[in-house]
């Protein structure tokens, strides 16, 4: 995969700067609507579960607490969500010229990312606000990063490869991501859940990367190294799978679109 | 001019279906993942042939045209040479970088400005960044847009639009170019623009595909014309 993004970086850089400027065209405040999604998310969710319901979330800050899960959430449900219809939607793209098709749902991979890495700087200035002791545990964020970008990108690929055959997909995703949304710790820890359920959870790898971020972030805990292998190992062999299927299915996507 | 091949069609046949979803195609694709089997090269129900044992060669520096009534597969040609779709039998080779020019301004977005479409469009016909850098005030000047270069491309009119559309396209530094129906749009202004800068081409040594419905142009610019029967 990356030898053949190479020879066409130019045009995967051109995709994600069209993306940006277009997302950001004819609109009053531009970039930082970046920031105000993830923070309106995060307030709502304080307001709702803090204020409203008095629920306890551990001992830290409500404000910490939902945007550590707000923010590697909304890079998962804008990445897949852009991918769905990207192949489908730049049909006249994909019947006219060839490129590697997987650029287009990438480049939507991309753009969240830059929104994401944006949010996580207001999230350090958070955490430094709130006087949260950083340790070297929060180094642990960085492969997780690399997992929740890779498994992003795989479910990208997959399902703006399937939108292509059937129309279905796009509104299956719709409900899927909702569901998704519960079944991964963004307004709710992990620890709070009975140990029958724990294990059904942690078959979403978004559940692991959630759960963790916040933990090496705001707890300075470390993660525990067998889970992790055992997500790795199993981020990987998914994003083999699809890029693999991705590939053989690639060259009839002009044909079906 | 030499008479190396760069393109060549080695009897190729292409199948479309008729129906709108291709139900066993994806199952299909599937299955020849796992077993590394090719595709059924049989017709099944709704499916025909666009294609029927194509062969032909196209030489460095030639021009040639391809001529024939709606559904012979012109445009599929096109799209075998430029590698959009693949041939069900047969074997294709093509040598050099594809501009396949199907459809003019296939890549523009009405939101973006004229230069930022020259980027985009640049890109997706095969320019570097770098390259585009250097050509950008080439493009401008041949599509005679200096003024409106700054303006989203939603306010340009159809023509501006064309114009546009194929100064970037023929700056591709690409070493075949296909033209689709491209010397049907535009005024006649457009139309004799676009004629010299095949001419043009062709004085560079760049191989060119052309397919029209005007088989009197066609004559005039190619140095060969195919006649391509619908396929029954």
């Amino acid at each position: 995969m990356f030898k053949r993004l190479y020879t066409y970086k130019d045009l995967l850089l051109v995709f994600i700067w069209r993306e940006f400027l277009i997302r950001y065209k004819q609109t009053a405040i531009g970039v930082l609507w970046a920031i105000l999604q993830p923070v309106s998310l995060m307030l709502l969710f304080t307001f709702i579960f803090g204020v409203v319901l008095h629920t306890t979330q551990k001992n830290y800050p409500y404000t910490l607490f939902y945007f550590a899960g707000v923010l590697p959430w909304t890079f998962f449900s804008g990445s897949t969500n852009f991918a769905v219809t990207s192949l489908s939607g730049n049909f006249n793209l994909v019947t006219k010229i060839y490129f590697p098709r997987e650029i287009i749902p990438l480049s939507g991979v991309a753009i969240n990312f830059i929104d994401y890495l944006i949010g996580l700087s207001v999230y350090f200035m958070l955490l430094l606000f709130y006087g949260v002791p950083l340790t070297w545990n929060f180094l642990w964020l960085f492969p997780l990063l690399i997992m929740l970008v890779l498994y992003t990108t795989s479910v990208s690929l997959l399902l703006a490869a399937l939108n292509v055959y059937y129309r279905d997909v796009k509104l299956a995703t719709t409900f899927l991501i909702q569901f998704l949304f519960f079944a991964t710790p963004v307004i709710y820890s992990i620890d709070a859940v009975d140990n029958k359920w724990k294990l059904l959870l942690f078959l979403n790898p978004l559940t692991f990367i959630v759960e963790n971020m916040r933990r090496v972030t705001i707890e300075g805990r470390g993660i525990v190294v067998w889970q992790m292998v055992a997500e790795s190992v199993g981020i990987l062999l998914f994003y083999f799978i699809v890029y693999r299927i991705f590939i053989r299915i690639e060259r009839a996507f002009a044909d079906v679109i | 001019m030499s008479s190396e091949p760069v393109i060549a069609f080695n009897s190729v046949w292409k199948k479309y279906s008729r129906h709108q979803v291709l139900n066993n195609s994806l199952r299909d694709e599937l299955v020849s993942v796992i077993t590394g089997k090719k595709c059924r090269a049989e017709l099944a129900n709704g499916e025909f042939w666009a294609l029927k044992d194509i062969s032909l060669t196209v030489g460095n520096g030639e021009c040639i045209g391809l001529y024939g009534p709606n559904g012979s597969g012109k445009s599929t040609i096109l799209k075998l040479i430029s590698n959009v779709t693949y041939p069900t039998k047969g074997d294709i080779t093509v040598h050099g970088r594809v501009a396949p020019l199907i459809e003019l301004g296939a890549g523009m977005h009405p939101d973006l400005t004229g230069i930022e479409n020259i980027y985009m469009n640049g890109a997706i016909l095969g320019l570097t960044i770098r390259e585009i850098n250097h050509k950008q005030q080439e493009i401008i000047e041949f599509s005679g847009l200096e003024e409106f270069i700054n303006a989203p491309v939603k306010k340009y009119s159809s023509g501006m639009y064309l114009r546009l559309a194929f100064s970037i396209a023929v700056h591709s530094p690409a070493d075949i170019f296909l033209f689709d129906e491209v010397l049907a749009v535009g005024d006649e202004e457009f139309q004799s623009k676009c004629i010299n800068k095949i001419e043009s081409l062709r004085a560079l040594y760049k191989t060119i595909v052309v397919v029209s419905h005007d088989i009197d142009s066609l004559e005039n610019i190619a140095d060969k014309v195919f006649y391509i029967t619908r396929s029954t």
